[in-house]
C-alpha cells in the first residue's frame, strides 16, 4: 500500500516536470505555425492546427462571399466577406496562411452561390507559411541569418587554432608555467563579455572592425580558446605517442604524421570545441547588440523582434529557426561529453 | 651550444605554440580591460578621479539595479541548487523512461537567450499561453473563486520583486538542466559502495545523503553553482525583452542602457565603462567568497 503511493508519488513528480519543460515549448511551436486569425484566438491551442475549418455563405443582398472559420469555441465567426475572388485569395494567404488559386477558390465557392446554402470547406494551411514570411516581415533577417553562421564559423577557426595550439603545448611539450596559463584562462573566463564589450568597441572601430563579423568572433573566441585547450589538452595526453613515433620511424615526415595519424585521432576532440565554439556565437545576443550597428545577427534581431504583438507568430517561427541548431549540437556535445567521462 | 643555434631555435621553441594566443589575449582582452579601468578613473579632461563612480552612485536606477542583482543572484542560486539536486538525485535512480526523461528534460539549456525571451513573451501577454493554459486547465476558475484573480492575470505589470522573481523562475526554467547535469556527472561517479555501507550499520536514506553523498560530491557542485553565481550576476536580457528597459532594473541592464539607449557621448560611455568595472569586481569578490565560504575542510579528504 506504502509503495504504491510511494510510486504514484514518484510518477506524478515526474511527470510535473515534463509538463513544465514540454507545455511551453508546444505553446511556443503552435505559435510559430499559427496563422495571423489564430493569434488572436484566446483561449490559445495547445496543439497546431494543419487545416482551417470553413463556411462560405452567400449575401444575395449585397452580391458577395462570407468567409466564417470554426474558432476554438465551436462556432463560425465570421472573418471576411468580398465578391471578388482575388481579395478572397489574398485574405486566406494572409490572415489564414492558406494558399489556394482564384480558380480552385471559386470552383469551392460558386456551390454557395448556386445552392443558396452554407459550404463546408477544409483548407489545409501551408505550413511554412510564417517561416517564409519571416524573412519578409522582418527587415534582413536572411542577412542575419548568414551574419550568424559567418560569426560562427569565424568563432570556431579563432578558437580551434588558438585554443588548439595551446593545447597542444600544454600537453605535448615541457613548457614552464602551465599551472599560470590555466589560472589565466580562468580568469579571463570569469570576466563578462558585456564589460569588455564595452572598451572593445573603441578598439574595434580603430582597428576597422566595429559592425563586422569578425569583430564579434573576436569576443566569442575569449572564453572559448581556454575550453579547447582544456578539451585538445585532454586528447593529445590520451593519444599513443608511440603511433606518432612509429609513423616517424617508417620515414613520414611531422607534417604527415600529424596529418595522418594525429589528427584523426583528434578529430572529435576538436569537433565537440567547435560545437561549444558554434553555440556561444550562435546564442550570443549581449555582444552583438553592443559591438554591431547594421550588421545584425539573428539573435540580436529576434531580441529585437519582441515589440509588436501582431507580428508574434513571425518572431516564434524565427526563434524555432534560431532554436533547432543549438538543440542539435547540444544534444550531439551531451553524448560527446556522456563518452569522454564514462 | 653557440648563439647562432640559440637563435635558430628560439623559432621552434615550444614556446612558439603560445606566442598567437598571448598576443591575442594582449591586443582583445588585456587592453580593452586596461581602457576600461584607465577610462573608470580618470574624469573627462583625464585627470585621475572617482567622478564617474560618484556619478553611478547617484544614478537614480543603481541602487535598485544593485539590489535587483544581488537578490536574483542569491535567490536563484539557492532554488537552482535545491532542485537540481533532487532532480539529479531522482534521474540516477534510473527507472523505466529515465533516458528519455533526461532527454526531454535538457531541452531548455539548449534554447537561445532571445529565443528564450520569445518563448516567455508570447506566454506572458494577457491573451498568451500561460493564461490560455490556466483557462483551459481550469486554475483561473480557481483562482477567481479564491479571489486571487479577476479575469486574465496581466503579468507584464509586475514590479519590483513580484517581477525578479517572474525572472528567477524563467531563468530557472532555462538553467536548470544544466547544473542538473553536472551535479548528475558528480553523483554517476560516485561509488554505490559507500551509502551501502552506510545503510549497514544503521544509517536512513537522508542521513547517507546529508553525511555521505553530498560531502563526496560537494566539489562538482560548488563548481555547478559557482558557474551559476558568476552569470546569475549578469542577468539582463529576460528582464529586457518582457519588461523593457528601466522597469526592472540589473546592473547589467544599466551597462546594455547607457551603451545602446542612451547615446549622450561621453557621459554615458563613462558611466557604462564605470558599471563595467562594478560588475567585473562585484563577480570577482562573490566568486571568491563563494568559494571560501563553502570550502570546508571535510570534502577534500572524501575525494579519493
Amino acid at each position: 500500500m506504502n509503495s504504491v503511493g510511494k510510486r504514484i508519488t514518484f510518477y506524478l513528480i515526474i511527470s510535473t516536470i515534463l509538463f513544465s519543460v514540454i507545455v511551453p515549448m508546444m505553446y511556443l511551436t503552435t505559435i510559430a505555425f499559427s496563422s495571423a486569425v489564430e493569434i488572436s484566438d484566446y483561449p490559445k491551442q495547445l496543439l497546431p492546427d494543419l487545416s482551417h475549418k470553413l463556411k462560405i455563405d452567400w449575401d444575395e443582398d449585397s452580391n458577395y462571399y462570407v468567409i466564417s472559420r470554426l474558432n476554438n469555441s465551436y462556432e463560425y465567426e465570421e472573418l471576411y466577406y468580398s465578391s471578388r475572388f482575388d481579395r478572397h485569395q489574398n485574405y486566406l494567404t494572409t490572415y489564414l496562411n492558406i494558399s489556394k488559386t482564384e480558380e480552385e477558390l471559386e470552383d469551392d465557392f460558386i456551390v454557395a452561390r448556386e445552392t443558396g446554402e452554407s459550404v463546408y470547406l477544409k483548407y489545409n494551411k501551408d505550413i511554412f507559411n510564417n517561416f517564409i514570411k519571416f524573412f519578409e516581415v522582418f527587415n534582413g533577417a536572411s542577412a542575419a541569418l548568414f551574419n550568424s553562421v559567418k560569426a560562427a564559423l569565424l568563432t570556431i577557426l579563432l578558437s580551434m587554432t588558438l585554443g588548439g595550439s595551446i593545447g597542444y603545448a600544454l600537453a605535448r611539450t615541457k613548457i614552464k608555467g602551465k599551472d599560470a596559463i590555466s589560472l589565466g584562462s580562468l580568469i579571463v573566463r570569469m570576466f563578462p563579455a558585456v564589460s569588455i564589450s564595452v572598451p572593445m568597441a573603441i578598439l574595434l572601430v580603430k582597428f576597422g572592425m566595429f559592425d563586422t563579423m569578425i569583430g564579434l568572433a573576436i569576443i566569442y573566441s575569449i572564453p572559448n580558446i581556454g575550453l579547447t585547450a582544456w578539451i585538445t589538452r585532454s586528447i593529445f595526453l590520451s593519444i599513443n605517442r608511440e603511433l606518432e613515433e612509429a609513423s616517424l620511424v617508417f620515414g613520414a615526415t611531422k607534417i604527415q604524421t600529424f596529418r595522418k595519424i594525429t589528427f584523426p585521432l583528434v578529430l572529435p576532440a576538436f569537433a565537440a570545441s567547435s560545437m561549444y565554439a558554434f553555440i556561444t556565437a550562435w546564442n550570443d545576443t549581449a555582444v552583438a547588440l553592443l559591438l554591431t550597428n547594421r550588421n545584425q545577427t539573428l539573435a540580436l534581431l529576434l531580441y529585437k523582434a519582441i515589440g509588436g504583438t501582431a507580428s508574434l507568430h513571425y518572431a516564434a517561427s524565427g526563434a524555432i529557426i534560431l532554436i533547432l541548431p543549438a538543440l542539435l549540437f547540444t544534444f550531439i556535445l551531451k553524448n560527446y561529453i556522456n563518452k569522454m567521462w564514462g | 651550444m653557440d648563439k647562432k643555434e640559440n637563435n635558430k631555435s628560439i623559432f621552434k621553441s615550444p614556446y612558439m605554440f603560445l606566442v598567437p594566443p598571448l598576443l591575442f589575449y594582449l591586443f582583445f582582452w588585456f587592453f580593452p580591460v586596461l581602457i576600461s579601468l584607465i577610462q573608470a578613473f580618470t574624469s573627462i579632461d583625464g585627470g585621475f578621479s572617482l567622478e564617474n563612480f560618484r556619478m553611478m552612485f547617484q544614478d537614480d536606477l543603481f541602487a535598485e539595479a544593485f539590489f535587483n542583482t544581488l537578490i536574483f543572484a542569491s535567490v536563484s542560486i539557492v532554488l537552482q541548487f535545491i532542485l537540481a539536486l533532487s532532480l539529479a538525485l531522482l534521474i540516477n535512480r534510473k527507472f523505466k523512461g529515465s533516458k528519455m526523461f533526461l532527454f526531454i528534460m535538457l531541452i531548455p539549456m539548449a534554447i537561445p537567450p532571445s529565443a528564450v525571451g520569445i518563448l516567455w513573451n508570447t506566454g506572458l501577454i494577457q491573451t498568451g499561453w500561460i493564461n490560455s493554459f490556466l483557462s483551459i486547465t481550469g486554475v483561473q476558475n480557481l483562482m477567481e473563486l479564491m479571489g486571487i484573480a479577476s479575469g486574465p492575470v496581466i503579468w507584464k505589470q509586475a514590479t519590483g520583486l513580484q517581477a525578479v522573481f517572474m525572472i528567477i523562475l524563467i531563468d530557472t526554467w532555462t538553467v536548470l538542466p544544466s547544473v542538473m547535469i553536472i551535479i548528475l556527472a558528480g553523483l554517476q561517479n560516485f561509488n554505490e559502495e559507500y551509502t551501502e555501507a552506510a545503510k549497514v550499520f544503521g544509517a536512513s536514506r537522508s542521513q547517507a545523503l546529508r553525511h555521505i553523498v553530498l560531502p563526496i560530491i560537494k566539489p562538482t557542485i560548488i563548481t555547478a553553482l559557482l558557474l551559476r553565481l558568476i552569470s546569475g550576476l549578469q542577468v539582463w536580457l529576460i528582464s529586457v525583452m518582457i519588461f523593457g528597459f528601466n522597469t526592472v532594473p540589473f546592473l547589467l541592464e544599466r551597462i546594455v542602457f547607457y551603451t545602446d539607449q542612451v547615446r549622450t557621448g561621453v557621459y554615458s560611455y563613462k558611466l557604462s565603462v564605470t558599471y563595467s568595472i562594478f560588475v567585473v569586481v562585484l563577480v570577482a569578490v562573490s566568486a571568491f567568497a563563494f568559494v571560501k565560504l563553502t570550502k570546508t575542510k571535510d570534502w577534500s579528504g572524501a575525494n579519493e
